[in-house]
């Protein structure tokens, strides 16, 4: 991929320091909403943006089901651990990549470590057959990751699965979180699963949008990439005024409709992870 | 060239019936079962599959925007996988229902509520995935059910349904799974790690923005060794002999490889765990064609009118 190691499109410092502020300005007021509410805070993720401007209707069921560990959830933590280690020539395979993470889940557990997150408490649990149905699916994940990257000519500013987030000022109750898998220091890659959509633009913006905010000074990020590995489909937000725009847009759009997921168990997809 | 394997029973019997069929393959007896099928070295790439890959989806495209044309930009997006697509034209309505599109976006292909076909085909599918992954099994049907629980809500209707079998039905469930897991760990050993195995891969390839979707599961990919013309190898499963629509299946996931990729696997295998036949062919460009005329004839000819109430 490219699009991972070339320069982003360029944007004069003074345009995007405008566009970064007016997106900072249009998120006062959520922020002075979220700090009069009673009964949590807003956590916005691209997950939000995707609900509220794609999936308008209800779920098949019906029914929003809560947020558990399962093969499926597990397998882009294991899959990003297996993909650090990987890079890092902790081991050669996915496979005994992903071997590895599942092992130590259960060394932490057993161990008593305080480390032991919910979801090595999780694997832990399972059975050996579990466990390998959930190692198959996260083998899957990192293979398809793994093989798709040429890892050697992204430079030594990699960062691997960590998301980020930003904190409004206005309110301690209102953050935003970008979620990238890659990130290279000129584009910050996102795996995407389920159907093409308009929504994906803005969910990428949001990446963007995190980048911008949380930035010490007036240089843009880079690029956003957004990949699906089931088509091979991949989507590029350049980081333009418009992009920041769009995502501040979005994240207000969530707000208002009062869809921000605040009541997911512990290490679910929008809740953030202990400092 | 196809190549078919006689059954296992054929073959513990007589291996001199078997031994030449599988010379033809590669030059010598597979001792790594199925999957040495897969990985030999002989079979180059064709240059031209990216230029092949281009005149495929233009196609596909052309009979994606009539189809559409023909619904209605507002109707639900076409879900079609290899069972609606190679199997009975009834199956249009299934491909045109939109929670069909909502259960293939999650990756579910489950239906609801499941027959005994259907129970097996997810238990054996499950141990195959832990062969291909551990290589070992314990206990076929626990381990089957506790990779099912793992599996998560997709897989609810399928345990719930052999939790009310009778100790009768159980009994004869865990024979006849027992009986396909043996097969299973007999042709199938537990791919190397450098070949980076993985199961349950799905392929989803989006038409006409999106409004028709072409989708399939490998049931294992491997790669080709190292070095130029690294490539695939696909292997698909089948628990009730179907043989033939396996094999269909396979090539129209070799097409939607083609498509994802640029280029299909570079050779295909199939196994069946009720009979233990195997076998293995290369993939050819006129696979690849034929079924692209089959996908854009089944568009062409399905009668959207009924299948969508008119839309």
């Amino acid at each position: 991929m490219d699009v991972l190691v070339s320069a982003p499109r360029p944007v004069e410092p003074a345009t995007w320091r405008a566009a970064r502020d007016a997106a900072r300005a249009l998120l006062i007021a959520p922020s002075s909403a979220a700090s009069r509410a009673r009964d949590g805070g807003f956590r916005v993720t691209e997950h939000d943006i995707r609900r509220t401007l794609h999936d308008a209707s209800p779920p098949a069921s019906g029914i929003e089901r809560p947020f558990a560990w399962t093969a499926r959830t597990a397998r882009r933590p294991l899959g990003l651990a297996a993909v650090r280690a990987l890079v890092a020539g902790d081991a050669t395979t996915p496979v005994e990549a992903v071997r590895s993470r599942v092992a130590e889940s259960s060394r932490l557990v057993h161990g008593g470590s305080h480390r032991a997150a919910q979801l090595d408490r999780w694997l832990a649990g399972l059975s050996p057959a579990g466990r390998a149905a959930v190692g198959a699916e996260a083998v899957t994940w990192c293979t398809r990751l793994w093989t798709a990257v040429n890892w050697d000519a992204l430079g030594t500013r990699l960062v691997i699965g960590r998301d980020h987030w930003w904190d409004s000022p206005h309110s301690a109750l209102l953050a935003l979180r970008g979620r990238a898998e890659v990130r290279t220091g000129r584009a910050d890659l996102v795996v995407l699963s389920g159907p093409r959509r308009a929504s994906v633009r803005a969910e990428l913006a949001l990446v963007l949008l995190v980048e911008a905010l949380r930035s010490r000074d007036d240089a843009p990020p880079g690029r956003a990439v957004g990949w699906w590995p089931d088509s091979g489909h991949l989507v590029l937000v350049e980081p333009e005024p418009a992009a920041l725009a769009l995502a501040a847009e979005a994240v207000t759009r969530v707000l208002a409709h009062g869809k921000a997921l605040t009541s997911e168990a512990p290490d679910g997809p929008g809740v953030r992870p202990a400092a | 060239m196809v190549l078919v394997a006689p059954p296992v029973t054929q073959r513990q019997g007589g291996g001199a019936t078997a031994a030449p069929v599988l010379r033809v393959i590669d030059g010598r007896a597979p001792a790594g079962g199925v999957l040495e099928l897969l990985r030999t070295d002989g079979v180059a790439r064709v240059p031209s599959w990216a230029g092949l890959a281009g005149g495929l989806r233009a196609w596909l495209e052309d009979a994606a925007y009539d189809a559409v044309r023909a619904r209605g930009e507002e109707a639900p997006p076409v879900v079609l996988g290899a069972r609606q697509l190679l199997g009975p034209a009834a199956a249009v309505h299934e491909a045109a229902d939109p929670r069909t599109g909502q259960r293939a976006a999650a990756g579910a292909c489950e239906p609801d509520p499941p027959d005994d076909d259907v129970v097996l085909a997810r238990l054996v599918r499950a141990l195959f995935r832990q062969i291909a992954t551990v290589g070992t099994l314990d206990d076929p049907l626990h381990d089957a059910c506790d990779a099912l629980r793992a599996d998560g809500g997709g897989s609810g209707a399928v345990l719930r349904r052999i939790e009310s079998l009778t100790p009768a039905e159980r009994h004869a469930l865990r024979e006849t799974l027992g009986a396909h897991a043996s097969r299973l760990m007999e042709l199938l050993p537990r791919p190397e790690p450098d070949w980076r195995p993985r199961t349950d891969e799905r392929v989803a390839i989006p038409l006409a923005g999106g409004r028709v979707v072409l989708h399939g599961v490998f049931d294992l990919l491997v790669d080709a060794p190292e070095g130029p013309g690294r490539a695939r190898g696909a292997l698909a499963l089948s628990t009730d002999g179907a043989w033939g629509r396996t094999r269909r299946s396979l090539h129209y996931l070799a097409l939607l490889e083609t498509l994802r990729s640029g280029a299909p696997p570079c050779r295909v295998a199939q196994v069946d765990s009720s009979s233990g036949r195997f076998g293995a062919e290369d993939v050819r460009e006129e696979q690849l064609r034929v079924m692209t005329a089959h996908a854009c004839g089944w568009l062409a000819g399905a009668s959207w009118g009924t299948a969508v109430g008119g839309a």
